[in-house]
């Protein structure tokens, strides 16, 4: 991949614990990928930044969506269920990044839409080869649909 | 037709007997057609220091209608009635779901039938020539109610205190992942980008903070595994050991390439199990045959003998072995004989074992002396093939 040929990339991160996205963020800055980071707390900030409501006005539209399932107010389900039921959402692509190992939660998960679903490792080597392998895959391999101007 | 008995001046009786006991309380049905019969009957129990409270009826529909309304301690019924008999009112009660000893007052009947009315569930049979051993039997037929109720009740609570242990086992084990999963990732964290930068104790001490971690980590999620076995009501399934071999082979496959182990089962049985525990069970011991391996490179083999009634696996070892002293201790949670240094480990895998074992009827123990191999034996029982519909 050319740097500077693409333009970039932009990450959003839905997870309740702040250790969880300090740490990711932390690993991802550590690859040689052109991308952003935002980071939101529940599913209700999650509708609201892709819906670009109140605060979120200026937010860029993510091209990539890391989802933790189990959200305060509004869960990682039923972001999943609203993301992938809209038209101008739904091509987004979502990794959901959960400590759950319920196969219930795997079925569903993906019977909701989601591209990807990852189980965040216990321990800080698996954890960092996790983020580092689908930050690789999904931000330099995979081609990503392009963006709709809104 | 509800005769209240107040305490009755009968002479010099009741004036012993209110020294010696008090007066006992009886809530009583009497089944019985002849009304001098009741009469004769509720004198017995008043003479046996009975503080009466009873009913009469007659009819199966009279009967069933008082015991859904009331509560009583005894049910007194003769055997011959107008349109049914003394036995019905065992049958009626059985139906309702109510635990209330029926005592059978009646006319001669003959060895058989008396037989009979106890071997179907009255608690005594009385000769009307004999009530004055009435109030004795009923006083047993209640006291061996009362200890019924008591057994019962123990054994409620037991089971209920067993799941509430389960239950928080399994939360605990659970939502101790979360805050661990923190603690372990940060302080590797801290190992990775300090060590060194401080001092020498720092160094050590994100160290032992680490493998703290590490180990609990173990612990909970083994601890895990031991209180999810028997929670989900799985149906068991005929399962192929020889499979179930094969799928442990491809599990511990890195730690049977490194050890040099060898895996040897001939012709184990389809038995009638949950195919994943039976999985844990085999792995768990296969596991440890590795694990506790002696200079020699392991060889572990798998059998299985029909005993009639069940089946004996026995999976042997040449290992190191285990003291007899110590048979018993490896089967009970969280016990271990080495150190973390020795051997890592949870100290929870023999009683996962054990677990999965007991639940389908089955024992599990170990044959072994110090430095002489072990052999692991487990039985289960042969159970009839699932019946496809």
């Amino acid at each position: 991949m050319i740097a500077g040929m693409k333009s970039k990339a932009e990450v959003l991160l839905v997870d309740d614990n702040p250790a969880d996205i300090d740490l990711t963020r932390e690993i991802l800055s550590k690859c040689k990928l052109h991308f952003h980071v935002n980071a939101v707390n529940d599913g209700v900030e999650a509708i609201s930044y892709l819906h670009r409501d109140g605060n979120y006005a200026d937010a860029p539209a993510p091209d990539l969506m890391v989802l933790d399932l189990n959200l305060p107010r509004k869960d990682g389900r039923a972001v999943l269920r609203e993301l992938k039921s809209d038209p101008h959402l739904a091509k987004i692509p979502v990794i959901v990044f959960t400590t759950s190992q319920a196969s219930s939660d795997i079925s569903r998960s993906y019977e909701l839409g989601a591209n990807c679903y990852l189980r965040k490792p216990g321990n800080l080597h698996d954890f960092a080869a996790v983020v580092q392998s689908m930050a690789e895959f999904w931000l330099g391999f995979a081609s990503l649909p392009h963006k709709e101007k809104r | 037709m509800i005769t209240t008995e107040k305490e009755e001046k009968q002479g010099s009786a009741p004036i012993r007997q209110n020294a010696d006991s008090p007066r006992q309380k009886l809530r009583a049905l009497i089944v019985e057609d002849n009304s001098s019969d009741v009469e004769l009957v509720l004198h017995a129990l008043r003479k046996g220091s009975f503080e009466l409270q009873s009913d009469v009826v007659q009819s199966a529909q009279e009967f069933t209608a008082r015991v859904r309304q009331n509560t009583y301690d005894v049910i007194l019924s003769d055997y011959r009635l107008p349109g049914w008999n003394g036995m019905g009112t065992i049958e009626i009660l059985q139906r309702e779901a109510l635990d209330i000893p029926v005592v059978i007052v009646s006319g001669a009947l003959g060895d058989v039938k008396a037989v009979d009315c106890i071997k179907q569930g009255a608690a005594d049979y009385v000769l009307k020539d004999h009530l004055p051993r009435l109030p004795e039997s009923v006083r047993r037929a209640v006291r061996e109610k009362q200890l019924r109720d008591e057994h019962r009740h123990a054994q409620e609570e037991l089971a209920r205190s067993n799941r509430d242990l389960e239950q928080f086992a399994y939360v605990a084990s659970h939502d101790l992942q979360e805050p661990l999963r923190m603690v372990a990732t940060y302080t590797q964290l801290l190992a990775e980008r300090y060590q060194g930068k401080l001092d020498q104790n720092a160094d050590k001490y994100i160290h032992y903070a680490v493998d703290g971690a590490i180990r609990m980590q173990i612990l909970v999620k083994d601890l895990l595994a031991f209180s999810r076995v028997g929670r989900q009501e799985a149906v068991p399934q005929p399962v192929d050991c020889n499979l179930v071999i094969k799928t442990v082979i491809a599990n511990l496959q890195a730690a049977i390439g490194e050890s040099g182990a060898q895996v040897l089962y001939e012709n184990l049985p389809v038995i009638v199990a949950d195919h994943g525990e039976m999985v844990q069970l085999f792995q768990n011991l296969v596991a440890n045959a590795i694990k506790f391996r002696s200079a020699a490179p392991p060889v572990i083999h798998i059998v299985a003998e029909n005993q009639k009634r069940d089946w004996l696996f026995s999976v042997t070892d040449n290992g190191i072995g285990i003291a007899p002293e110590h048979a018993e201790m490896i089967f009970v949670i969280f016990k271990r004989l080495h150190t973390h240094e020795e051997y890592p480990g949870s100290g929870i895998g023999l009683s996962i074992c054990k677990k999965i074992v007991e639940k389908q009827g089955g024992r599990i123990w170990v044959q072994s002396q110090l430095g002489q191999g072990s052999i692991f034996h487990f039985t289960f029982p042969v159970k009839k093939e699932v019946v496809n519909p």
